[in-house]
């Protein structure tokens, strides 16, 4: 009876490193942030160790400069707020809709080919996502390649402003996380049983009935892997608003590196960081219980 | 035979099917020429790689012909895809619809056909009741077993009704007793349904148990079409004759020959009667090739009967018992004889006489 409880022990010890691991390059930070948005900004930056719940007040309301007691929705964050879970879910969109035959395609390619084609997906991974970010400004910028080209051809009289808009942040952003998106895709088309195609064009499904009926149900983890991948790192994205969406069209996380730096005010960043995590587990809950009630109804 | 009466379902005429294009080209089916009756129990045979498979996925309409025609019931489908045949197909591996129920598999050839839900529901129920799988309509595919899964794919593949089902070696992945089962299950599903059955398969015991007609393939092409009968009793082809069932080669001289048969002289000169493939007409004094069924050979006492060989082992197989000979001349020879009696088994080393049933020789082409 002592042995199994001994090697129970035993087990524990052998998570030690892991656990360690998990409690201090995840915990721990997540803990100090969460301890810092109820402390008082210091004047330098930094916080000054007196319980305050000010930062978490200014994430949604503003007070007045001349009169502190008049208090107001602070629209200015609430509008990032929702530029940014809304930019992120149009990339979520705009990478399915690119991905999906991006996917298909290597999918189908022979078998000795295909490792070419993943290849060739994973090459923007190698290269600094800033540099990859200043080559799509220098495409889409007034005098970039994409406005000189259409001048030179007539096309248009005037430049067209697309730099620093958040057209310019849904490009960039849908550039850089697209393999986030076909990666997964693939993996799961990989899997597919293409005789299950063939079954439903021997079983008078059209082209876009195969589609609907047997192909996207079967890569769905596919989707699911993949919308996670690109929306959760899209609505914390720092460096495409930022050199993409000039001052103006800020996302979340430039607002939180403004409150770390030139705002000076610590513990609302802190307070901003986590709100952020809030709304990517609460958009995250939220995706899968869709999902989930979506199979549980197609079961009765 | 009754069968090749009914007016045609399938007819397909110079028929042949390309793989890749230039130096890479592989030649997968070579002039096929075959007319499959309504209502006819129809199987390709062949080993792997003998072209059977694409000749049904040709049918199926996965594939498309390189040259000649394929009309089914009249109209020719060449060119036209899989959705836009009459013909449904059992895949080897099922390829049930993982993410759907049984009966969803089953009603989804009428969903995809439009037809309204009451009709989709009746069918789906007339087809569970068919396979007896109605207890197990709301489960997954995976949640059932490889024999229940063949039923539901059997069901799907019948519920829109084809004219035509193909079955792609559908029992080739259930054990045995599995298998017999579903060989009866198979033949009384045709037998309700009127619907004409092409069934493709590497196991001869399965072709000749099963079908109406059968055509054995070799490298593309279709070496011998007939009823179970004929391709076991008159194999055309050595090939044919070694591919069906065990089969004993002797070679022999022809003494004399009329249009169907020919006294041949066996090693050690008996005289012997043997019958010709249609189209073999070999002169006297020609050598040729005779097919013996193990089981038309019988031992008697040294000296006598036809041929004398000598015993080399006997094998046992609880119905009968397989007697390894070698023929004076060094060929070996397989007889077959039944246990029904306390019959003593032969000794390996002593030599025995051997005697033929009347018939039991057929000429076959090399």
């Amino acid at each position: 009876m002592a042995e199994p409880r001994e090697s129970h022990r035993w087990k524990w010890l052998l998570c030690a490193p892991a656990l360690t691991i998990l409690v201090l390059a995840a915990s721990g930070p997540l803990l100090i942030v969460l301890v810092y948005s109820f402390l008082t900004p210091g004047n330098m930056g930094g916080v000054v160790w007196q319980f305050s719940t000010d930062g978490w007040f200014r994430v949604f309301f503003r007070r007045d400069i001349f009169s502190p007691e008049d208090v107001s929705w602070n629209t200015a964050h609430l509008t990032i707020f929702w530029r940014s879970i809304w930019l992120s879910l149009q990339t979520t969109v705009i990478c399915a809709v690119l991905g999906f035959p991006t996917a298909w395609f290597i999918a189908t390619r022979p078998a000795n080919t295909r490792t070419v084609w993943l290849f060739l997906i994973t090459i923007p991974f190698w290269t600094n996502l800033l540099i990859r970010t200043f080559a799509i400004q220098e495409l889409i910028r007034n005098s970039g390649t994409i406005n000189t080209l259409l001048l030179w051809a007539g096309v248009i009289d005037a430049p067209i402003q697309m730099l620093f808009s958040e057209f310019a942040i849904l490009i960039g952003m849908a550039y850089v996380f697209l393999p986030l998106m076909v990666l997964p895709l693939y993996a799961a088309m990989d899997k597919l049983d293409f005789r299950l195609v063939e079954a439903g064009y021997d079983l008078y499904a059209s082209r876009l009935q195969v589609l609907r009926h047997v192909i996207l149900p079967l890569v769905k983890p596919g989707f699911i892997a993949g919308s996670i991948l690109v929306f959760i790192p899209s609505i914390g994205a720092y460096v495409t608003p930022r050199v993409l969406g000039g001052g103006r069209t800020m996302m979340l996380g430039n607002l939180i590196d403004l409150q770390f730096g030139q705002g000076r005010n610590w513990p609302l960043g802190a307070a901003l960081a986590i709100t952020l995590l809030v709304i990517v587990v609460a958009a995250l809950l939220f995706y899968l219980r869709t999902l989930n009630r979506e199979e549980g109804g197609r079961h009765g | 035979m009754k069968d090749t009466r009914n007016p045609p379902e399938i007819e397909i005429a110079r028929l042949g099917k390309v793989f890749g294009t230039g130096a890479a080209a592989f030649r997968a089916l070579s002039d096929i020429d075959l007319t499959i009756a309504q209502g006819e129990f129809f199987t390709l045979l062949g080993p792997s790689g003998c072209g059977k498979t694409t000749l049904l996925r040709v049918i199926a309409g996965f594939e498309q012909p390189s040259d000649g025609s394929l009309r089914i019931n009249g109209q020719e489908v060449a060119g036209k895809g899989p959705n836009a045949r009459p013909v449904n197909t059992v895949f080897q591996n099922y390829a049930l619809f993982p993410h759907m129920s049984v009966a969803q598999n089953i009603g989804f050839g009428l969903k995809m056909l439009g037809r309204a839900k009451s009709e989709i529901d009746a069918t789906v129920d007339e087809m569970l009741a068919l396979v007896q799988m109605a207890h197990l309509a709301d489960r997954k595919p995976a949640e059932i077993s490889g024999g229940q899964q063949q039923r539901v794919a059997l069901a799907r593949a019948l519920a829109p009704r084809p004219r035509v089902l193909l079955l792609d070696e559908p029992l080739s992945a259930l054990d045995l007793k599995l298998r017999k089962g579903m060989q009866s299950e198979l033949k009384r599903l045709q037998g309700e349904t009127g619907i004409t059955f092409v069934f493709v398969t590497h196991d001869q015991e399965e072709a000749l148990t099963m079908s109406d007609r059968i055509a054995v393939m070799s490298d593309g092409r279709i070496l011998q079409t007939g009823t179970p009968h004929e391709i076991y009793h008159a194999p055309r082809e050595r090939f044919v004759a070694d591919f069906i069932g065990d089969t004993n080669f002797l070679q022999v001289e022809v003494a004399e020959a009329d249009g169907t048969a020919a006294q041949v002289t066996l090693p050690g000169g008996a005289r012997h009667l043997a019958r010709l493939p249609a189209g073999l007409r070999p002169g006297a004094g020609a050598r040729v090739t005779v097919v013996i069924r193990p089981e038309q050979a019988q031992l008697v006492a040294p000296g006598q009967g036809v041929l004398a060989a000598t015993v080399e082992r006997s094998v046992f197989f609880g119905t009968d018992t397989h007697v390894h000979l070698v023929l004076d001349g060094g060929t070996p020879f397989v007889l077959r004889r039944q246990n029904s009696g306390a019959l003593p088994e032969p000794a390996p080393g002593s030599t025995v006489g051997l005697t033929l049933a009347e018939g039991a020789l057929q000429v076959v082409g090399d």
